[in-house]
């Protein structure tokens, strides 16, 4: 079996507040992860999801715990570009063109006419040849979020990072990206860790659902999602995805109330 | 159709003014029509020329001061967004300075400095430069979490997020700043050309209010205030070309 190419261990943070007792995001969270494997992590609002990507990311540090690329410890500053972040909203730069944006991550990095040829080849591969040009307000929420994971391909990452980048859009929309994301994905054949909330989208995207538990969050199980791909639409009303989504939905309404009874108390 | 409205304004103002001047005060020692106005305006420009000693006087020192505002205002705005000591350091001189008036600190500019161009531009500098150092404090200050961890996210040097995400993120707050300063600028122009100057538009006010002389006083204050719509519609010119993303956005 292939080595993980992302290994997170005993990997907590937390930050102080002013009465001295920490404030606990997550906790211990241990997560291997294979080459090419597209792993979800779904838990309750406020379970430290999005700040645990921000910490594999290297954006905030951790507070105790390891994070492993490639069986290399990353540490701190050294982090290398080996991650794409694509970001849960309006995070396209509004002074710079669709193709502005998405050459951020390569210009300097590469001679200005090879980044631009990169740049081109995934603005066309995630279907928006044709709007070089435009600036992000003048693209729908959709073509915004397709330039978002062009900006994050471009740099040709190892594992690609995804804060609910489908959370912002309408229900039609959000299908149709789910679709364009498999297509996507099937040509890249990046590990992706994807963060989101919705069960459906985490099983019809992922080779494994991870479910976190409330404050702070901890892994409390995890299901490999038992369907072939290529996927479309239809799986979902397989009995083992409808199966898989109420006993992943039940673990997640636990979670939830026993949130609520702690809030309570 | 709004530049309808807004010629309608000015012209339904100016016949409100001469109605004033011809029919309720009637007294050309205290008002006069915008028509005398106006041709006492023809006349300094196209006849006797005489105007233009003060324009120019007028027009270079607040470039002056407003330039100088712009090199010494922009950087250390950024400098007081990114670094907490020197925020510290500057605040409670920039709150004391910004928050006095003016015109209280032009007799010892004077004094200290004479009455040549030195002080005057110094005044000029004084009023623009907090409105410029205040804006781009902010602009940077508030640019977007998100597009700062974009820039991270990529492992932007240090260099290169200032480059590529903070300095094009606070543009349009610069150029609001800027914005904000011809106001103040000419206004110092005006304090500045009143304290022992021997030309200038505000000499030139000056000089006609002494004298009672009503059309060349009115004269002055049109001269200041096309001179101040011409400069904050040229910025707004430039802002609009600096920042095409902003406008659209102010449009929806």
């Amino acid at each position: 079996m292939a080595a993980p190419v992302l290994e997170l261990r005993n990997l907590t943070k937390e930050v102080s507040t002013g009465s001295g007792v920490p404030f606990v995001i997550f906790k211990d969270i241990s997560l291997s992860v294979k080459e090419g494997e597209f792993v979800s992590i779904v838990g309750p609002s406020g379970c430290g999801k999005t700040t645990l990507l921000r910490v594999v990311n290297g954006l905030l540090p951790p507070s105790s715990g390891q994070i492993l690329i490639d069986g290399k410890e990353q540490t701190g500053a050294d982090h290398e570009l080996v991650m794409g972040f694509v970001f849960q909203g309006a995070s396209l730069l509004p002074w710079r063109t669709s193709l502005k944006n998405v050459l951020l991550g390569v210009e300097g990095r590469k001679p200005p006419k090879e980044a631009e040829e990169i740049a081109r080849y995934y603005l066309n591969l995630v279907g928006l040849s044709g709007f070089e040009n435009h600036y992000p307000h003048q693209l729908s929420g959709g073509m915004q979020q397709r330039v978002n994971l062009a900006r994050a391909l471009v740099v040709d990452p190892r594992i690609l990072l995804m804060d609910e980048p489908f959370a912002a859009l309408d229900a039609q929309t959000r299908t149709f990206m789910q679709l364009e994301l498999l297509r996507i994905w099937s040509h890249t054949k990046k590990t992706v860790i994807f963060i989101t909330h919705m069960i459906s989208e985490a099983i019809l995207l992922s080779d494994r659902v991870v479910v976190f538990s409330h404050r702070p969050g901890r892994v409390r199980s995890e299901f490999a999602v038992p369907l072939a791909r290529p996927r479309n639409l239809d799986i979902k009303s397989d009995h083992r995805f409808v199966e898989l989504e109420n006993k992943v939905w039940k673990q997640i309404e636990e979670e939830v109330k026993a949130a609520a009874g702690f809030a309570a108390l | 159709m709004r530049g309808m409205v807004k010629l309608m304004s000015v012209l339904s103002g100016l016949v409100l003014w001469h109605v004033l001047a011809i029919r309720v005060i009637n007294d050309t020692s205290l008002l006069i029509s915008p028509l005398v106005v106006i041709a006492k305006g023809y006349d300094m420009l196209f006849v006797t020329a005489d105007l233009y000693p003060h324009l120019y006087a007028s027009s270079w020192i607040f470039l002056q001061g407003m330039l100088l505002a712009t090199v010494a205002g922009v950087p250390l705005g950024f400098l007081m967004a990114l670094s907490p000591v020197v925020r510290d350091y500057v605040n409670p001189w920039m709150t004391a300075l910004y928050t006095t008036p003016r015109i209280a600190f032009a007799p010892v500019i004077l004094l200290w400095f004479g009455i040549d161009m030195a002080s005057k531009v110094l005044i000029v500098f004084l009023g623009c430069v907090f409105p410029i150092l205040i804006n781009s404090f902010y602009g940077m200050r508030v640019v977007s979490r998100e597009f700062v961890e974009v820039g991270r996210s990529f492992r932007l040097s240090r260099g290169r997020l200032f480059l590529k995400i903070l300095l094009p993120a606070s543009v349009p707050f610069i150029l609001a700043g800027l914005r904000l300063a011809v106001g103040r600028g000419l206004t110092g122009v005006a304090i500045a050309e009143w304290f022992g100057a021997t030309e200038g538009l505000g000499y030139l006010i000056f000089f006609a209010g002494q004298t009672l002389n009503l059309p060349i006083l009115f004269v002055g204050v049109a001269v200041f205030a096309i001179l101040g719509i011409a400069g904050f519609q040229l910025l707004k010119v430039i802002e609009d070309l600096a920042s095409p993303w902003r406008k659209e956005l102010a449009g929806k």
